[in-house]
């Protein structure tokens, strides 16, 4: 692989993020090129939901650099909505809107933050709910729809901004298992369209299937990092190891 | 007045899915759904009060009948110092909402005290430093005065009210409308605020009823509202019992009809 010539999306340099007295964070470092699709494991407590959380500025970092899309997004000069336009974030718990109706979820930001047209946006938006599956619920309320489906609505959603960069915490963590599959399909297919992914995940099967990399963190840090084949086969860390063998 | 319950929310560690206890421990006998008879303490409240009006206008037109034409003019009066006051606090109170949970600690302080002292005035006395107080600088007519006085005064709880409501809804929410590239405005008027209407409304509208009431204070102010305009005709007949009688039965009426109107509307909410 001729690594160096690929475009970095994102890129971090000694991040360091304190809760209070807990080091969350300790000094991670980490670049992600264009296309690729990272999976970051580790336990729970590990700092990986921080560090995703971290790539979009929600949570704020005490020391270190992170540069996305060519923004460093700590620059008091850079406009951090601005970026966050082209990064799309899927939470665990969905965070769908409950007071618009599924089309009004996905057409809102397009509208407000895009300036597109209510025409346009609604044009996206039903091509997204066609692509995961769900556009015979467009003028439903989420509150009416199975978690599956609310995790479909939330990706759409973030997908109608057309970023370049996609986030996703823990997306299947809140759902009954039989739900597991039709979020992690979509994912799926949004991998091999070419999106750059960042995912944080249980889910070692999408892991082997998906990522091109996969992080192992603990205790804040980046304990080993390789290919699936490479992590599921051996990983070298005892940590990993010890990790891989409580989840398998 | 409405007290907000969970005093928590001063530490910002709110939990995501925590409900607001908006507690309603004022107004009239909002009935409640335990309430089922035919004779809940509204129903003989109101119906009785409306028997009452009725029966001694019939029996004793004079002087009931004679009150009764008197004070209709003081009833629309009372209505628009509720009705203007109850708009100006609501915009009073939410910015100062804003203001409570804003991140700049200059705007927050302001917000703060602004909350502090004026919770900790009695209304009459505030009522008589805008009117005969401030008067030494700028002399407003009564009602607007008065109109002010109350709106000042409720915008304090009213941005409590909103403070709460505003912070029931889960953090994940602003979150999403962020990553979604929303500015904070943006958030907040596209995300947050529609939804806190929800929680926000029900105490609002106790705050109406509330308001409604102490806006007989006016008539301190020669604001001819329906206290005012009993006291008129009172002094001039002598009829003091007749008239304070059918003063509070009007009072207990309206405010009764009023109430209830809130706890279906109420209803109506939360069966959404």
């Amino acid at each position: 692989m001729q690594t160096d010539e690929r475009r970095k999306m994102v890129e971090m340099k000694g991040v360091t993020k304190y809760f209070g007295s807990l080091k969350a964070l300790d000094e991670v470092s980490l670049d992600v090129f264009e296309g690729e699709k990272v999976v970051i494991i580790g336990p729970s407590g590990s700092g990986k939901s921080t560090l995703l959380r971290s790539i979009n500025r929600l949570e704020e970092i005490n020391a270190g650099d992170i540069i996305v899309d060519g923004f460093d997004i700590y620059d008091p000069g850079v406009n951090i909505n601005k970026v966050r336009e082209e990064v799309g974030m899927v939470f665990q718990q969905f965070n769908v809107f409950p007071h618009k109706t599924v089309l009004q979820n996905l057409t809102l930001a397009q509208t407000v933050v895009r300036r597109r047209s209510k025409n346009e946006a609604e044009k996206i938006a039903y091509a997204l709910l066609d692509k995961v599956g769900i556009r015979e619920k467009a003028g439903v309320y989420p509150t009416k729809l199975s978690g599956g489906q609310q995790q479909r609505v939330a990706i759409a959603r973030a997908l109608a901004m057309q970023p370049r960069l996609m986030l996703f915490d823990e997306p299947t963590s809140a759902l009954d298992p039989e739900m597991i599959g039709e979020v992690l399909d979509v994912m799926v297919n949004l991998a091999k369209e070419g999106m750059t992914m960042i995912v944080v995940t249980h889910e070692m099967g999408f892991a082997r299937e998906v990522a091109d990399r996969v992080i192992f963190m603990d205790y804040g840090v980046i304990l080993e990092e390789g290919s699936p084949e490479h992590f599921f086969a051996n990983p070298t860390h005892e940590r990993a190891q010890q990790f891989m063998r409580q989840i398998l | 007045m409405v007290e907000i319950a969970p005093k928590k929310f001063k530490k910002k560690k709110l939990d995501e899915h925590q409900k607001v206890l908006i507690d309603v421990g004022d107004g009239a006998a909002i009935p409640t759904k335990e309430d089922v008879g035919l004779f809940t303490a509204w129903r003989v409240a109101f119906f009785g009060a409306i028997a009452l009006t009725v029966f001694l206008c019939v029996y004793k037109p004079d002087p009931y009948l004679d009150i009764m034409k008197f004070v209709p003019d003081g009833i629309l009066v009372t209505f628009e110092v509720t009705v203007l006051s109850i708009m100006l606090a609501l915009v009073i109170g939410l910015f100062t909402g804003l203001g409570r949970i804003s991140k700049n600690k200059f705007i927050n302080g302001i917000a703060s005290l602004y909350v502090e002292v004026i919770r900790g005035i009695p209304l009459l006395v505030q009522l008589f430093y805008i009117y005969f107080g401030l008067g030494r600088f700028v002399q407003l007519p009564p009602l607007p005065s008065a109109v002010i006085a109350m709106a000042v005064c409720y915008g304090a709880y009213m941005g409590e009210i909103f403070r709460a409501g505003i912070q029931a809804i889960p953090k994940g929410q602003t979150e999403a409308a962020r990553s979604l590239g929303m500015t904070p405005a943006q958030s907040m008027y596209h995300v947050i605020l529609p939804q806190a209407v929800k929680t926000i409304l029900p105490p609002v509208g106790n705050e109406f009823v509330a308001l409604l009431k102490d806006s007989s204070l006016v008539s301190i102010l020669a604001v001819a509202d329906l206290l005012r305009r009993g006291r008129e005709f009172a002094s001039q007949s002598f009829t003091y019992f007749e008239t304070y009688t059918m003063v509070a039965l009007v009072y207990l009426m309206i405010t009764l009809f009023f109430s209830k109107l809130i706890s279906i509307m109420e209803d109506k909410i939360s069966a959404d």
